[in-house]
């Protein structure tokens, strides 16, 4: 994947020369066209293409800004409820993540989902303990979003 | 002719993501002043204060860009920096609290940390 | 046409300012959560979100006035209430801000 960048930005440089125009449109024109190559000999170079993991990043930042506005709406509907009657409570989400930049964006993920936000790490790694405010509602749908949110995380950096 | 309805629309834009994000940004010190514990209030800070700032930073962006020219990286790169933080600092805070002894609403159904806290004060004790 | 130019160019002014204005309104009342909050973490993030909302403000006076000088203004204010707010967290849930022997 490494080796991958650098042979882009080489197209691109050599791209720059070759037009004689030092600007950056120049340069992304190149890259751009690095890119298309890469994708067309894509056969004979090591690893796989390196574009397939920027959209697994790309759809990753997608869902965080979609679930990250689903959230803003409900807890606006929830500000100005009449009356208070949800039943907030604590539960623990056991997870199957490992390493602490996995956890990291687990975290931070649940924590921009609809009425959920994650209060501490167990020591193991294991477990997310997460306070919800509505928790009938939350468990149920709880697993579901887990499942997404670890698959989605999984493919970007395994 | 078109390049006056193409600034129309953009005002238009313009005036209603500043206003969507006033909106989102009063409800959160709406929901700081009603809601009953610390965990609630977090849930209204980290989500609302996000969206709000997002979308006056837009607004922003897109004024000093149509009607001036002015390509302002800054906004957008605040705008994300407050999207990235947010979350974290929640984290931080709701933790600091319950290590602190702040207690839960009288109403609250379940708390699976206490056993997990009580565990480790043991640990450390012995 | 161009009577409507003007009419949506003075829109932005005059939403501008109510924005600022409901904006200074909601620092004021978060000012008392600040002050009367029951517990020292409500104190925290009530400054956390009075720190947004004085990035919110500064963007809003960057329209009004016209210049490029406050986007660095919205930045720095970001970064140091980012750091700050870990601070206070950390310190009320150790004591110490720098822990020495990191175990």
């Amino acid at each position: 994947m490494n080796l991958q960048i650098v042979i882009n930005i080489i197209i691109a440089l050599m791209w720059m020369f070759l037009s004689e125009s030092y600007t950056f449109s120049t340069f992304l024109v190149g890259y751009l066209l690095g890119i298309l190559l890469l994708f067309v000999l894509q056969r004979f170079i090591p690893d796989s293409f390196y574009m397939d993991r920027v959209i697994k990043v790309i759809k990753l930042i997608i869902l965080f800004i979609k679930e990250l506005t689903l959230s803003n709406i409900e807890i606006v509907k929830l500000v100005y409820k009449p009356k208070l009657d949800f039943e907030p409570g604590i539960f623990a989400l056991p997870t199957e993540l490992k390493s602490n930049w996995e956890i990291t964006i687990l975290a931070n993920l649940i924590s921009l989902t609809p009425g959920t936000l994650s209060i501490a790490v167990s020591e193991d790694n294991s477990k997310i303990y997460i306070h919800a405010i509505d928790i009938p509602d939350v468990v149920e749908s709880i697993n579901d979003i887990k499942e997404t949110f670890e698959k989605a995380i999984m493919e970007v950096t395994r | 002719m078109s390049g006056t309805w193409i600034n129309l629309l953009i005002d238009i834009i313009i005036s209603l993501s500043l206003l969507t994000g006033t909106f989102f940004i009063f409800s959160a010190s709406i929901g700081m002043l009603r809601f009953p514990d610390i965990y609630i209030r977090l849930h209204a800070v980290t989500k609302g204060s996000t969206l709000g700032i997002a979308g006056i930073m837009i607004g922003a962006f897109l004024f000093l860009y149509v009607e001036h020219g002015i390509v302002s990286g800054k906004l957008i790169l605040g705008m994300i920096f407050v999207m990235v933080t947010s979350p974290i600092s929640g984290h931080m805070i709701s933790r600091a609290g319950y290590h602190n002894g702040v207690k839960l609403w009288d109403k609250s159904v379940r708390d699976d940390y206490a056993e997990a806290v009580k565990e480790k004060r043991k640990s450390i004790d012995n | 046409m161009e009577k409507a130019l003007e009419f949506t160019q003075s829109m932005i002014t005059v939403v501008t300012l109510i924005c600022i204005v409901v904006i200074a309104v909601s620092v004021i009342m978060l000012m008392y959560r600040a002050i009367a909050g029951p517990t020292n973490p409500d104190r925290a993030v009530a400054l956390d979100n009075i720190g947004v909302n004085l990035m919110a403000l500064a963007g809003l006076m960057a329209i009004v006035l016209v210049t490029t000088q406050l986007n660095d203004v919205v930045l720095l204010i970001g970064i140091l209430l980012f750091i700050g707010t870990i601070a206070i967290a950390k310190f009320l849930e150790k004591g110490v801000i720098i822990e020495r022997d990191l175990d």
